[in-house]
């Protein structure tokens, strides 16, 4: 598949270069990407989820190594990989409920009566959903991989289960390919839609002449904000610019053009002004498993200004950011730091960057993180497209959205290339 | 007084009138444990336990505990002669207890007392002669509260109790069967259960080595079989790290894990108790067990821990929680006096003038606040996914 391939490849170039900008953005292409990485693909007569996976898996290392910081690639990867598994599972379910068996909709009765060895579909499908569907304290005596106690019921099905197989496949491994692009279509509808499912919420949050705070510019708060606009609430807002790129002065214009009352301030009023401040409302680059948040630079201080005066803290984004690692070390593993000259006009400050000066090292260095970790004692609430909900409950959404077993994407070592 | 607002307390009052304040908390069970035949009331039998598998022995602590081993014998079968009338009332007389069974199985070290509970009542249901599932029931229901009521002071005994109630009460595969066929598949997941309880360790010191990282200092605080198992792997993943090892007085557990940790050739530094905050900052995480995890997301554990979770948030340094998920208790404790004070003598060396009180009890609560996440086998937690957990299973 040159095709595919070479699709793949640009991709990867573009978010080396960091090309593509914005994690909305990458979180599109890349299931874009993925879509047409899995309608090439082609599918053995068994096991075709498997090989979807592993292709799947393949491309998705390859990206994710493009550009680690970007976590919204490695979120869809996993988005799609998940998805995979969901309509395996649910084109097994079918399958042998249209055999006649009296197989229930209930999950534990398909674990417990599935544990046939000749069953192998059933099995399989038995397995998955024990993986898909996150350990529970209920499964904890109901988990247990038993040999013997088979009911009769599931051994007899086995027999008709292996006769009806031969023929149902064909249409199945079509089916599954099919299945799943319909999905992803979905994930990418959703992607798309994510602003304005964020936005339908804003008048819920932002009351009447309140005093809202922000920082540098998100396509999500901005969204968010004019929505409550448009429902005839009229309060302000405090724009801290977002140094170095100044992207506070962009949300302002646009604000502005809505009828919004605006002011700017510098990132260094934040504290001086938080006092008369109602709320704190910001994006997000990506929300971690346990809560924390990864968001552009400034954005601890202004939480710890927030906590500090009691004022909620309130970070907007749609469920593409949400990432199910923990953030072990972020400020280390997971920070981009930019170009200095985002900072300083290299022409001014030629002296004290030459090269030849001393030792061979400028005396001058400039450090230009793009990122903060806002820890999740720090954040009153997110907003996602699904609604409101507290920090610790982030490891929720995540169960929903993720299978366990793809968290770590790197530990099969690259077949697809 | 604060004591005064909670009705609780109120009861306990109204009971006990006269007595001082500590002796009308142990002596406050008494009306509700009448059949309680533990025969040490001033020794929590959970502690007694943890003393004889894990404890560094004080020469007073041994001699209380060889008196209550040579004891046990006679008042075992006084607990046979308690136990069994109310066994032969429901109309199947035997020679078997349940806390007999209990006890055999908590002698092995490796055996959780929760996993011991569920092995008991796996027992139970094969000698129980019952017709029907709910003869069946009744019968394991008995069971379970008379090993609940033997040690109320063990939170994971009860946890363990109710989990297992909770299967055979709610489990769906069993609604196809026959009697027998649902019997025997409930003594097979009940013995499977010991088998699962040593998984958890596995998955519980798998889940834990990403956050342990080189060069990390690491505290611990007691002995706990989960502990040991997450710093063993990743001693044998070699990792490079070293362990702040408190002396867990008055049973000095922390000896005895310290002793475990230098075998494998981990760096270790022993403290005494109260050097937890003068050694916090050059600590990088702290690792603690638990006895029990209790619905708010908080832990109960060993005396101590309290303390060391409150240094280490205020010096903000995490809190981890290795724990397995049957421990997690239908309990929600509003502060330290709210649960049965597991007790356990102490020993200053020195005579102790008369009139002068000794704070016996063994264990405290951390609230939720403190902690920064449960490391179980259902995964990696933050503290309020395990009322989530208890709302899944029981509501």
């Amino acid at each position: 598949m040159p095709d595919t391939q070479s699709l793949v490849n640009d991709f990867v170039i573009k978010l080396k270069r960091r090309k593509v900008e914005g994690s909305h953005a990458t979180a599109r292409q890349t299931a874009e990407l993925l879509r047409s990485v899995i309608s090439q693909q082609r599918v053995p007569y068994t096991n075709q989820a498997g090989a979807l996976i592993d292709a799947v898996k393949a491309v998705g290392e390859q990206l994710v190594a493009a550009n680690p910081v970007e976590l919204a690639v490695g979120n869809i990867v996993r988005r799609v990989l998940h998805i995979i598994r969901e309509e395996d599972i649910s084109l097994a379910t079918n399958a042998i409920g249209g055999l006649g068996l009296s197989v229930g909709s209930d999950d534990e009765d398909d674990a417990a009566k599935d544990d046939h060895p000749a069953l192998s579909a059933a099995a399989v499908a038995a397995a998955f959903r024990s993986t898909l569907r996150p350990p529970s304290l209920h499964a904890l005596l109901e988990g247990v991989p038993d040999s013997g106690a088979v009911p009769h019921a599931s051994s007899s099905g086995g027999d008709s289960e292996g006769k009806s197989k031969s023929a149902d496949k064909s249409t199945r491994s079509r089916k599954l390919k099919h299945d799943v692009i319909e999905a992803i279509n979905e994930l990418i509808q959703d992607i798309d839609t994510c602003h304005e499912q964020i936005a339908e919420q804003a008048v819920e949050h932002i009351h009447q002449n309140e005093v809202i705070l922000t920082l540098g510019r998100s396509r999500t708060v901005m969204e968010f904000l004019c929505a409550a606009k448009e429902k005839k609430r009229s309060f302000r807002v405090f724009v801290a610019e977002g140094a170095p790129r100044y992207q506070g002065h962009v949300l302002a214009k646009e604000l502005v053009a809505r009828g919004l009352q605006t002011t700017v301030i510098t990132d260094s009023a934040v504290f001086a002004m938080i006092s008369r401040v109602n709320m704190v409302i910001i994006g997000a680059h990506a929300i971690m498993a346990n809560g924390g948040v990864i968001a552009p630079v400034g954005l601890n201080m202004v939480a710890l200004a927030a906590q500090r005066h009691a004022v909620p803290f309130v970070v907007v984004g749609g469920s593409h950011k949400l990432c199910p690692l923990y953030p072990h070390n972020p400020e280390v593993l997971l920070n981009d730091l930019k170009s200095p000259s985002e900072l300083l006009d290299f022409g001014e400050f030629s002296d004290c960057m030459n090269f030849s000066s001393g030792n061979g090292a400028p005396l001058l260095h400039v450090v230009n993180p793009a990122f903060d970790y806002v820890p999740p004692n720090l954040v009153s609430l997110f907003i996602t497209d699904t609604g409101g909900h507290n920090p610790s409950y982030m490891y929720r959404l995540i169960a929903d959205y993720y299978s366990a077993e793809d968290l770590s994407l790197q530990q099969r070592p690259a077949s697809g290339n | 007084m604060w004591r005064r607002s909670a009705s609780f307390v109120l009861d306990k009052q109204r009971q006990q009138p006269d007595e001082s304040r500590t002796e009308r908390l142990d002596m406050s069970e008494r009306p509700e444990t009448l059949a309680n035949p533990n025969p040490n009331p001033g020794i929590s039998a959970y502690y007694e336990t943890r003393a004889a598998h894990h404890g560094v022995v004080t020469s007073d602590w041994l001699a209380q505990a060889q008196a209550a081993v040579t004891r046990d014998p006679a008042d075992l079968t006084l607990e046979k002669g308690l136990v069994a009338p109310a066994a032969s009332s429901s109309g199947s007389a035997k020679a078997f207890s349940v806390i007999d069974e209990f006890n055999r199985w908590r002698k092995q070290p490796d055996l959780a007392e929760a996993v011991a509970a569920i092995l008991a009542l796996t027992a139970v249901i094969r000698t129980s002669e019952a017709t029907t599932m709910m003869e069946l029931e009744i019968e394991l229901k008995k069971a379970s509260d008379s090993l609940k009521s033997w040690d109320t002071t063990s939170i994971s005994l009860t946890a363990g109790c109710d989990l297992f109630m909770r299967y055979v009460t709610r489990t769906s595969a069993l609604e196809y069967e026959d009697f027998n066929a649902a019997k025997s598949r409930l003594i097979e997941r009940g013995e499977k259960f010991g088998e699962i309880s040593r998984k958890a360790r596995r998955t519980i010191a798998m889940l834990s080595q990403d956050f342990i990282f080189d060069g990390c200092t690491i505290l611990v605080h007691g002995f706990s079989r989960v502990v040991l198992e997450v710093l063993k792997t990743a001693a044998q993943s070699n990792k490079l790290f070293r362990v702040l090892c408190t002396e867990g007085t008055p049973d000095r557990t922390g000896l005895r894990l310290a002793n475990e940790l230098a075998k494998l050739d981990v760096p270790v530094k022993l403290l005494i108790d109260s050097a937890v905050a003068y050694a916090m900052d050059e600590i990088d995480m702290v690792f603690v067990g638990a006895d029990g995890v209790v619905e708010s997301g908080g832990i109960i554990n060993m005396m101590g821990t309290y303390q060391i979770a409150l240094v280490a948030h205020g010096m903000n340094k995490p809190v981890y929680v290795a724990a397995e998920s049957y421990k997690f208790a239908r309990l929600y404790p509003l502060h330290q006096k709210d649960m049965a004070p597991a007790l356990r003598p102490i020993d200053f060396g020195v005579p102790i003038p008369k009139g002068v009180e000794v704070e016996t009890s063994a264990r405290d609560y951390t609230p939720p606040q403190y902690l920064t996440l449960l490391f179980t086998d259902l995964g990696v937690l933050t503290p309020s996914v395990v009322s989530d957990e208890l709302i899944q299973l029981y509501l």
